[in-house]
Parts: C-alpha cells; structure tokens; sequence
C-alpha cells in the first residue's frame, strides 16, 4: 500500500486546482466501480452497487491539498504569495513549493525581528529567475503550488506531503480493492476544496442523498513531546471521532463503528478533536439531513510538507471501512 | 405531563448538543396526547405536526424551539484519574471551577471541577480566569478505575436541581431553551380550544448551540410558509445594560430587525393584542444567534419572526426565568398560529 501512498501524496492537487490528482485516483478506481462521474466543482464520484437491499452510503476522502497561490511578481523576480487553506507562515521558511507547469520555487523571507512577526506577507518565493521577465516565463499571478514533500518510508511510518488527505483517499481506493460483496450502495467521492470550507462535500451530499455519511481524514495526535492534551495516539488504531470543531458525529453511527471495530479486532480509538472540521459536517447538513461520523487516521505534523502517519493505522482505517461496509448498518 | 413539570423534567435531564435523544421519549410522552404525529430525523431534531382541519392545500406554521443545552466533553482521562475536557456549545470558563457536574460515562458519575486553594497561588494568579487547559474534573476514581466507567467523548453536564425562588421565578439549568420547548407545549393546548387553518409544525430543534444545524436541516425538509423561533433573551440583573436586557414576568419579547419579517412581526403583535399578553420589544440589528437566523435561508427563503422569553444569567448552571413569561409565550404562539390563514401567506411578498 506504500507505493499507492506514494503516488497519491505526490500528485498535484491545491484546493480548486484538483485535476492531475484526480486524473490519478480516476485511473485507479476505474477498474473498481461501476461508474465514476466529475461534478461541477470537480468532485470525484464513483458509484458501486449493493448485492443487496442496503443503504446509499457516501465514503468521502477530500483531494485537495494547501498550498499557496502567487499574488504578485516584483522587478527581480521574486513572487508574493497568499495561502490555499490553513498555511502556517512558521512552518514555510526553507521549504520548496512546486507549480503544476513544473517550475519549482524556494520559500525566503524578508528579516524579521521577532518570530511572531513572520506573515506571509513577509514571505516570497525564489524560482531562481533573476528578473521579473524570466520569473514571467515560469509563473503568472493566480498560478497555485503545492509544498515539495517527497514520500518517505520510515518503516512502520511514512512522512510526505498532502498525506492530508491522500491517506484518506489511500484508503478508501484500497477498500474499493478489498471490498468482497457489500449490500450496501457505495458513493465514494474524492472531494475538492475541502481545505477552504468542505465545499466539495456539500454539492456532492446533496447529489448522492445518503442514508449514511463517513469522511476519512486525519486527526491530531497528543504523543510529541508537550503537546495539547489529545488522547489519540500514533499506532493505536483508527481513530473513531466523537467531534470536531465542525461536528459532532451521529451517536448511532459512531457506536455502530465501535461495534464492528470491536467484532473484528480492529485497533481502535475515539477521538475529540477541538480545532479543525471535516467533510461529514458538509454531508451531516445535506438536504434534511443526513447520519455523518469521521474515521481518522492519526498524523502528525498536519499542514506541513512532512506530515506523518503509521503504517498500521492506515491498515485499521482499511479495515474498518471494509468491514463496515461488508455488515448491515443499522442505526 | 403538565407544563411546568415538564419544564423541570426537562431542565434537570441532560441533552447537550448532539446528543438530544435522552429527551426524545420525555418528549413523546409531553406531545403525544396533542399532535397528530411525530418523529425524530437523522440530526436530532424532535417533529411534531398538528394537521389543520381544513383541507389542503393547507398554510404551514413552523415553531422551533431549542432542545439542546450547552455541555462539556472528556477528551483525555489523565494518569491520576482526573478528567480533562472541552466544551460544547458556549460555555464560559470563569463559571466552571468549583462547580458540580455530572459525567455520563457507562454510568452517571458526579464529578466536580477542581480548582487550586487561594493559599497555593502564585502571585498575580488569583486575578485571571482560568484557562480551559488548567481545567480538571475530579470523580473520585483513579485512572484505572476512571478508565472502566468513563471514555473519551464522554458527556458532562451541570449538575443543577431545578429550584423554585419566589414570586414564581425558576431557576435551573438548560431553561435555554427549553422554557421555549414548552412554551410550544403550552400553545398546543390552546389550540385545542381555537380555531385554527395552518398545519402546525413543532419542532425541537438539535444543536442550535454550535450553529443552528437543526433548523437548517429540519427547515429544508418541512418548507414551511412562516417561521417563528422560541429562544431566550437577557433578563435585567446588576451590571448588565437596560437597553439589551429585559425584566421578568413582564411577558415575552417581540424581536425585529433584519431576520424578522415585518408582516410576521405585525401578526405577532396583533395576536399579542387579542391573547391578553403584553410583551416587549427586542433590536436585533444582525444575526439574532437564533434558529430564526437559519430558518430564514432555507431554500429559497422562510419569512421568520422570533419571541423571546427573558432569562437571567444565561448560559450557567442557574439561568432564571418566570414561568408565568413562558405560559404568556405559549398562548401568544396559540393566537399567532390561529392568526395564519391562506390570505395572510399569500401577502408575505414585497409588492
């Protein structure tokens, strides 16, 4: 599952700018449904029917990635940049940002006294162009890049880039290869623009119309050193969350996870997560509702170019989707 | 059940944002005798529906009241036994320490949260409020223990019997808003002496407390011809404006502003005229941080209005009302759906 892990996390994919990635993910599952269908914002959408009378349940696992997207290019040809999603100015210094053409860039910054003074509006991005002329050739204002952040196999754990939420999508493709017979009607959808409101979640819930609703994302971990309080833990199992800042998950759904984690001797652990939302808060409030809940899978280093997850936790979360999907769902 | 029994049932019952369905048969039980049907969607919301005797097609009148409380979540047992935690819905951290909770792990467990005696302060210490994350509560357990009865994502709640004060004032936890689901109870029954031509639907709306998500579901689902909310102003108490708060027992409070229609609003005040019940007024220049505000944009748009029952010390274990405010409310709701008919529907346009 490595290498599906490495392919994922290193396609292209800002939120709005999703479609090498999805390029990627459409190759893979093609072979694994019965049908797959782009929506208007970009959404992904593969549909598998049941064997049986079941529910229409949405898996979701968002594509997208942060990013930055250049703002302004000055006379020698350094770029000004503003973010795509939640980008933090303390974790860019140094890092590389590559563009879709393939033009790479270095982030520098002006100097700052003070460590709290480092904004993005300090920061620039060096292509290594030496006027605004050659930097014109690579890039132009509106143009999207990605962190560089190369698949890195630690053994039991792997860092890359956009493992938020290429791991999730990891997942749900490598349940659709898992899966034996479901009763249930599967709509997996790889969504856009989650990192700047959930939006791909929202129109393509309320084009499925589930009876039940499941995000696959990652979660914080509270096991570095001095970190918030967190109960969830790197190789404890998939993470089962109870809410987030965006959601509280459906009681019954998230009690029904328990069940078959816990019937199938699925590492598990329930998860509060206080910052940070999730698509199933998008699907939760689709049309008259729907029952939504989260399976997370740990990670460290979120929202950075080096975010890190364990190797079993990702087989917990594949697990648990399959094993979830292969049983009734009664709620 | 009668309608203050039911407030203290109520009150005293745990419900936090998300996880209402504790209230759901207290609920049944209260309406079932009145309504023509219920039940319980995908979010939490309780609907109940009273079929105007008409026939159709019939004007529709959504009331919605809040069921949910504001609460607090275990998100870490610690090594001692102690109980980290976070909140659900707005609760404010300089109420908290000392304060006696209940925690509703496989079993109801009371806890307390604990806080540090005055001699062991650092200087300066005693003059800040407490951060969320030097808070704790205490069960009694150590960790092992703690473990077997409690869980991550564990509930807690105030723990807060319901108290009579004098001159008919209540007080207790959660009246917001539960004082507003019963006020839809009190309206039922007048109606069941009233003429009336709307389809009323009752509606005990889930987690209004982080963000109005049961009015926008359960909204979209009924598409209803007029909205009101029932939620809680400020009551009058010591160092709070007189602009922005009212006094008890003096009725009920009539909201207007932008998420308030003014022909919605026009009809409250009529129907306030003829059930006898004075009330007050309310600017809500903006949002009005109610179900109204989400109810208004369902779709393609629900002309909303909001009455408000005055509650002091909101969002604590002690929140008082009047309960004569909310049998005023209740019969001003009775007179407002009375006052619904095809005509009045047809003129919620702007021409």
């Amino acid at each position: 599952m490595k290498e599906l892990i490495r392919e994922l996390t290193q396609a292209f994919g800002p939120s709005g700018s999703e479609a090498p990635v999805r390029e990627t993910i459409d190759t893979l599952i093609r072979p694994l449904v019965k049908e797959v269908r782009t929506d208007a914002l970009g959404n992904l959408i593969a549909f598998r029917p049941g064997t049986g009378s079941g529910k229409r349940v949405m898996l979701a696992a968002h594509m997208d990635e942060i990013g930055v997207i250049v703002t302004a290019i000055d006379d020698k040809g350094f770029l000004r940049f503003s973010n795509i999603g939640g980008v933090n100015a303390l974790a860019l210094i140094g890092t590389r940002v590559v563009f879709a053409g393939g033009a790479a860039g270095v982030i520098g910054s002006e100097p700052v006294d003070e460590l709290k003074d480092l904004k993005l509006e300090k920061l620039f991005i060096d292509v290594g162009a030496s006027s605004r002329a050659a930097a014109e050739k690579q890039v132009g204002i509106g143009d999207m890049a990605a962190f560089h952040g190369p698949f890195q196999d630690l053994g039991d754990r792997v860092v890359a880039k956009a493992m938020d939420d290429r791991i999730g999508c990891a997942i749900l493709v490598q349940a659709l290869r898992e899966l034996q017979d479901s009763p249930h009607h599967l709509i997996a959808v790889f969504t856009v623009q989650e990192e700047v409101g959930l939006r791909g979640a929202r129109t393509s819930a309320y084009g499925a119309e589930p009876d039940v609703g499941i995000a696959l994302d990652v979660t914080r971990v509270g096991d570095t050193p001095k970190s918030r309080t967190m109960e969830v833990s790197m190789g404890k199992g998939a993470a089962i969350k109870v809410k987030d800042a965006s959601l509280i998950c459906h009681v019954g759904l998230r009690r029904h996870l328990v069940e078959v984690a816990k019937a199938h001797q699925i590492p598990y652990q329930l998860e509060v997560l206080e910052r940070g939302g999730t698509d199933a808060s998008s699907i939760q409030m689709a049309r008259s509702g729907v029952p939504a809940g989260v399976i997370s899978i740990p990670s460290r280093y979120i929202h950075t170019p080096s975010e890190m997850v364990d190797m079993a936790d990702v087989r917990s979360c594949v697990q648990l989707v399959v094993k979830t999907l292969e049983g009734p769902i009664d709620l | 059940m009668e309608a203050r029994q039911l407030l203290k049932a109520l009150s005293e019952a745990a419900g936090v944002s998300g996880f209402e369905h504790g209230l759901h048969p207290k609920l049944q039980e209260a309406f079932g005798p009145w309504v023509d049907d219920m039940r319980i969607d995908a979010l939490g919301n309780f609907i109940a529906k009273k079929t105007g005797p008409g026939s159709p097609p019939r004007p529709s009148v959504m009331l919605a009241a809040h069921l949910d409380e504001i609460g607090m979540m275990v998100t870490k047992i610690d090594e001692r036994g102690f109980l980290r935690f976070t909140r659900v819905g707005g609760v404010d951290q300089r109420i908290l320490p000392g304060l006696e909770v209940m925690v509703h792990g496989r079993q109801a467990l009371p806890g307390i949260i604990g806080t540090k005696p005055p001699h062991l302060l650092a200087p300066g210490e005693a003059a800040k409020a407490m951060k969320w994350e030097d808070l704790f509560i205490d069960v009694g357990l150590g960790a092992d223990p703690a473990q077997e009865v409690v869980a991550v994502g564990d509930l807690v709640t105030f723990a807060r019997p319901y108290t009579e004060l004098a001159n008919g004032l209540q007080s207790g936890k959660a009246m917001d808003d539960r004082c507003g689901v019963v006020a839809m109870l009190i309206c039922l029954e007048w109606l069941k002496r009233m003429h009336f031509a709307a389809d009323v639907y009752l509606v005990a709306t889930a987690q209004e407390e982080i963000g109005g998500k049961g009015a926008i579901v359960s909204t979209y689902g009924l598409v209803p011809d007029v909205g009101l909310a029932i939620d809680v102003g400020h009551g009058d108490s010591p160092g709070v404006s007189e602009d922005h708060t009212f006094p008890l027992d003096k009725g009920p409070v009539l909201g207007v502003g932008p998420n308030i229609h003014p022909k919605v609003h026009g009809l409250l005040q009529k129907a306030a005229k003829d059930a006898g019940v004075s009330v007050g007024t309310e600017v809500l220049p903006g949002s009005s941080g109610t179900d109204a505000w989400l109810m208004q944009v369902s779709r393609d748009g629900v002309p909303t209005g909001i009455v408000s029952i005055p509650l002091r010390y909101m969002h604590t274990s002690v929140e008082t009302l009047s309960f004569a405010d909310v049998e005023r409310a209740g019969k001003l709701l009775a007179f407002f759906v009375a006052a619904v008919d095809g005509p009045f529907v047809e003129g919620l346009t702007w021409s």
